[in-house]
């Protein structure tokens, strides 16, 4: 029995995985509202080596960047915009969204936004911190379009990721409660302001560099326990 | 003890230091984690390995989440499977739907008095105490004197170069052993057969 080699193995799994886990942040750094994930070990004990304890997702507030599309707004602590598109609900800090033919305001992949109904004849919109949607008519009359509520949940950590910058909830994030921005010490929500990924590249860099180094320590335990186990199997030859 | 038996334990004791050195290393992305030191002694049958943990505080990572909690000169607590309270140094816990805060494995975080409860916008201040929009909802169970980092983790105290250095020298150990093993062999295999000659 060669332990060694064995948890060296699983040495060398967790920085593949870990590496996996930058590289996919990595490929998202650009993608409104994508949150990071990272990935968490365990040793097993003994001298067994070490186990994916689970990839976690990092719920933390990304920057918000002014932007010059018609209807963006990002949220500014926690919550999440409530999306639905063919009967299915998702939730999403992706606020680029745009008005569809319908009145509707939706996002690029068609996902609707809850409780806003933009009229055809709007020339202009605004959001208020508090969530209402104001917009202004060919007549130059100001109305109310509706009023955006945020979803919270009792454990965000715990969504199921749908896509690249969208969650589901699931029985251990506990239901979408919603809330209304603006209160003291509640979510805000910035209009004409998009939130980037809270991806850092010179951090991914860096993990990217500390899981090769680690990679290739384990590498090195690996070969040395299958060199002593070869030199083990020659002393037979004397 | 003869001289074969010598070097075979000295070959054992080799590949023992080396699972020692690979499990180590294996951990170096295990928060928390805390290497073993490999121990040889020459004893009257051979040489024997035995192991034990290297306490040292590993170096605290910033991590900016709130739950990710490190303790400095003391502990915090968990509740297992059984109720049983286990002391930790380092934690990254996350909430479930009921508000307790559970580790990777499960095990929840204990207050002063039971499980804690928090909701996601709740803070942790050094002494442990936990907030919720500026009006405390609980405190945590921690030994006396014991600080609390509320967005660090512990990251494991293995250092990857001396690993390497252990692990390359356990190699060299085992190559030694048997040339050595080899030659008390080939020795033998000689005065065996030249006494055969004579006889003949």
């Amino acid at each position: 029995m060669n332990r060694a080699l064995y948890a060296a193995a699983t040495g060398m799994a967790a920085q593949q995985q870990t590496l996996d886990v930058v590289a996919d942040n990595l490929a998202n750094a650009d993608v409104t509202g994508f949150k990071r994930a990272t990935a968490t070990f365990a040793s097993l004990g003994g001298d067994l080596g070490t186990a994916p304890a689970g990839v976690r997702r990092l719920f933390e507030q990304g920057k918000l960047e002014k932007s010059g599309g018609p209807f963006d707004v990002a949220i500014e602590g926690e919550g999440f915009f409530s999306v639905e598109r063919d009967g299915r609900r998702a939730y999403t800090r992706a606020g680029a969204f745009a008005r569809a033919s319908d009145g509707a305001l939706r996002d690029a992949e068609g996902w609707r936004l809850d409780g806003v109904r933009i009229p055809a004849d709007a020339t202009a919109l605004d959001v208020g911190a508090d969530g209402r949607v104001f917009v202004t008519l060919a007549n130059r009359a100001r109305q109310e379009a509706g009023r955006i509520r945020l979803a919270t949940f009792a454990a965000p950590e715990r969504l199921r990721t749908a896509g690249s910058a969208r969650f589901a909830a699931t029985n251990e994030s506990g239901r979408a409660r919603l809330v209304t921005p603006g209160a003291e010490h509640g979510p805000k929500l910035v209009f004409g302001a998009l939130e980037r990924a809270n991806v850092s590249i010179v951090e991914s860099m860096m993990a990217i560099l500390s899981a090769q180094r680690a990679y290739e320590a384990n590498a090195k335990g690996v070969q040395a326990a299958d060199e002593m186990q070869r030199i083990a199997n020659n002393l037979h030859r004397g | 003890m003869d001289g074969i038996e010598l070097m075979a334990g000295a070959m054992h004791a080799a590949q023992a230091r080396l699972d020692v050195s690979a499990a180590n290393l294996s951990n170096l992305s295990s928060a928390g984690f805390q290497r073993r030191i490999a121990h040889a002694t020459l004893g009257e049958r051979g040489l024997s390995v035995s192991s034990s943990i290297d306490r040292t505080q590993g170096p605290l990572e910033r991590t900016g989440r709130v739950f990710d909690l490190a303790t400095v000169g003391g502990t915090l607590f968990v509740r297992d499977a059984h109720g049983n309270a286990i002391p930790v140094r380092s934690a990254s816990l996350t909430l479930d739907a009921n508000g307790a805060l559970l580790d990777e494995r499960g095990r929840a975080l204990l207050g002063a008095s039971g499980a804690l409860r928090a909701s996601a916008g709740a803070t942790i201040d050094a002494q442990g105490v936990v907030r919720d929009a500026g009006n405390v909802t609980g405190r945590l169970r921690l030994t006396p004197g014991t600080s609390v980092e509320s967005g660090f983790l512990e990251r494991s105290n293995v250092d990857a170069v001396h690993e390497m250095v252990d692990v390359l020298s356990a190699q060299r150990a085992f190559e030694t052993a048997q040339k050595a093993l080899s030659a008390i062999d080939e020795a033998r295999a000689k005065d065996v057969n030249d006494v055969v000659r004579v006889k003949a």
